[in-house]
């Protein structure tokens, strides 16, 4: 392609001087291809079934979304350095169960507690991940997927393998509550969304971030503290689960040692589907959120129209690859 | 645009509820949430569900929704639920606690829900019906005690900790532990009712306490049936091992016939469609009749009532020689 336009005429008029509604075409469907599928996706469903568009089928989409979405949101930042947090199902599950032995029973600490202790676990364990990656440079894949182990392990011995319920009312809410109408899960989903986009998009900070994912070398030596960097993002990460596990255990009012097996999949999907190359410095939060809703609506739709959780797990798969094969052959036309 | 949608949509939905209340011709429409259906277990009672006579004959409408074991994707089933204002609800939840919020949620909207199978930790329940667990631990405890003339090395095969089956189960084996001194507990550890892992644990305990145990009780029938797989590749004979489960599944029908364990059968098709006849008089009021042939079947242990009693408990039945053929039979 560069020498083709290093002098040689083209032998493909199209690709040399490409029309300007070809390159229009090609534009928006490079940038807004993720939200066409998602519309087209409720589209389809809306006319298959009655329920899709109902205001509180669409709340729920969102409520039920919003845990995936905001793992699969620090799971972006970590991405698009390259690595990958296999361990952020685990630590949910871990800051669930820290939290709720402060929120539970009788002798309940006062609300900012379990927060504040389910926030510390997920920050604390992600900053782990973050240390040995960073500075001893161990494999994000292996690093975390031992994370993924011990995180389970330490839920697990917290209680004794037994789960913690009746949680306060007061904590319930980050689960259960309403806000001017909107779920509280919601609101926290379009928060973490706006704040983490900004970061990303706004400050030098999120330019470091694509710059030690899409370049490395080039980062280190204009400058940036690549390790502060990677070691940041696994923090990110681990913050966001930490999150997560407060909202999943107000919502059911219970924690237990075996919940969010196997989120982090759907996490990695969310970002996968949305766009973020797993070579690093390619994404953005925007295709996440919507990677994120396209499986949220599929699964409610799909439970809507009582299609078999068989094939629903069938057609997820199916939606991941071809989701790749599109953004390869985007890229492939750059 | 979006407010387009919504708008349309509740229009729609609007209109939509109309007309079901104009057609009263139209099907009950009953989901049911189950655990999960990777297991036999909950297959057979999905199975048996369908089986139903008011399925069949179309006047229920039977959505089956997989929780994949985890409580958040259950719990999101009872908002798909209430937005499809389906009539009522089946319940086999993943965690006896964190179902009571979709519980509530639900009858607030004004579903009743009839729990089946496993506990959930909420007064909100139209009714239960299941088999006493407790009772089940006893049974099998029992059935081993009484097989190695209670006296011996036994070892014990939980299912996942803190799950309401494994804690009563657990319950009804310590029970008839209390009464038996001369019976020792060499191992009781969690194989999460997974048959390969109790094939690993107990080939671990097959070298540790090497001619020493007698008797092997299983929480549930797939972990006896991978501690009997064990006991084969350590090269002993099972004969020499007294082994029970519970459930009755397929596999440990065919052992029981096989002479290789013992096992209670807990009766799918009696809590599956028990607990639908109880949703559909929920629904039709006092006029309706349940259409089970498992209420004649029961007749004598499990009372219909009217169908409004807040428990029913079905009767679990020890698998043996004499009705394990038939048994069999029903399963093809």
């Amino acid at each position: 392609m560069t020498q083709e336009s290093a002098g040689v005429p083209s032998t493909n008029p199209a690709a040399a001087t490409p029309s300007p509604r070809g390159v229009k075409v090609a534009e928006f469907a490079k940038r807004y291809g993720i939200i066409l599928a998602f519309l087209l996706l409720c589209i389809a469903l809306s006319l298959a079934s009655p329920y899709f568009l109902s205001v509180n089928n669409l709340l729920n989409v969102l409520r039920q979304t919003s845990i995936n979405g905001i793992l699969a949101i620090g799971m972006t930042f970590v991405i698009l350095t390259r690595g990958i947090d296999l361990s952020v199902g685990a630590v949910m599950a871990c800051a669930a169960m820290v939290a709720a032995s402060f929120a539970a029973g009788s002798e309940a600490s006062p609300v900012y507690v379990p927060i504040m202790m389910g926030l510390l676990v997920g920050l604390g364990l992600g900053m782990v991940n973050g240390l040995f990656v960073a500075r001893f440079a161990i494999p994000p894949f292996v690093m975390t997927l031992g994370m993924l182990s011990m995180a389970r392990g330490l839920t697990y011995i917290y209680n004794d393998g037994m789960p913690i319920s009746n949680l306060s009312p007061a904590f319930s809410f980050i689960g259960q509550g309403v806000l001017f109408g909107i779920p509280m899960p919601v609101i926290l989903f379009l928060s973490i969304f706006l704040v983490c986009w900004g970061v990303l998009k706004l400050t030098t900070y999120g330019r470091y971030v694509y710059a030690v994912g899409g370049n490395p070398k080039a980062a280190k030596t204009s400058g940036i503290r690549t390790r502060l960097v990677l070691f940041s993002v696994y923090a990110i990460s681990g913050l966001m689960a930490g999150l997560v596990g407060l909202m999943v255990a107000a919502r059911t009012s219970a924690a237990l040692p075996q919940a969010g097996v196997a989120y982090e999949l759907d996490a990695i999907a969310a970002v996968v589907i949305g766009g973020t190359s797993l070579a690093g410095g390619v994404g953005t939060i925007v295709g996440t959120v919507f990677g994120a809703l396209i499986i949220g609506v599929m699964n409610n739709g799909l439970d809507l129209l009582g299609v078999s959780s068989f094939y629903q797990q069938l057609i997820k798969g199916a939606i991941i690859v071809l989701a790749v094969m599109l953004d390869r052959s985007r890229l492939g036309r750059d | 645009m979006k407010t387009a949608n919504v708008l349309g949509g509740a229009l729609l939905a609007a209109s939509l509820t109309m007309t079901s209340v104009a057609a009263l011709a139209e099907p009950i429409k009953v989901s049911a949430a189950v655990y999960g259906l990777r297991a036999e277990f909950m297959q057979l009672w999905s199975n048996a569900l369908k089986d139903h006579p008011a399925v069949k004959n179309g006047t229920v409408n039977i959505t089956i929704f997989d929780g994949r074991y985890d409580a958040m994707v259950q719990d999101s089933q009872f908002d798909t639920t209430i937005t499809q204002q389906f009539d009522a609800m089946l319940l086999v939840p993943i965690d006896s606690n964190a179902c009571a919020a979709g519980v509530a949620r639900a009858v607030a909207a004004g579903i009743p829900v009839v729990g089946s199978n496993a506990r959930c930790n909420t007064d909100q329940l139209a009714a239960f019906v299941g088999s006493d667990d407790v009772k089940g631990g006893e049974m099998v405890a029992n059935a081993v005690l009484s097989k190695i003339g209670y006296k011996g090395n036994v070892v014990i095969l939980e299912g996942p900790i803190g799950q309401s089956g494994q804690i009563d189960r657990a319950q009804g084996i310590t029970n008839v532990l209390a009464k038996h001194p001369d019976v020792k507990v060499l191992e009781m550890r969690t194989a999460n009712w997974s048959r390969s892992e109790a094939l690993s644990l107990m080939e671990n305990w097959l070298a540790a306490h090497r001619g020493k145990i007698d008797g092997i009780i299983g929480q549930n029938d797939e972990m006896a049936l991978g501690a009997i797989e064990a006991v084969k590749q350590a090269g002993l004979d099972v004969n020499d091992f007294a082994i029970a489960g519970i459930d009755g599944v397929t596999d440990a029908l065919q052992a029981v016939k096989a002479n290789e364990m013992e096992s209670v059968l807990q009766d799918a098709r009696a809590q599956a469609q028990g607990a639908l006849d109880v949703a559909i008089r929920q629904v039709k009021g006092e006029s309706y009749r349940p259409q089970s042939t498992i209420w004649k079947q029961y007749a004598d242990k499990m009372a219909w009532d009217d169908g409004m009693k807040k428990e029913y408990n079905v009767p679990w039945t020890p698998v043996t020689q004499s009705n394990v053929d038939e048994l069999l039979s029903g399963r093809k």
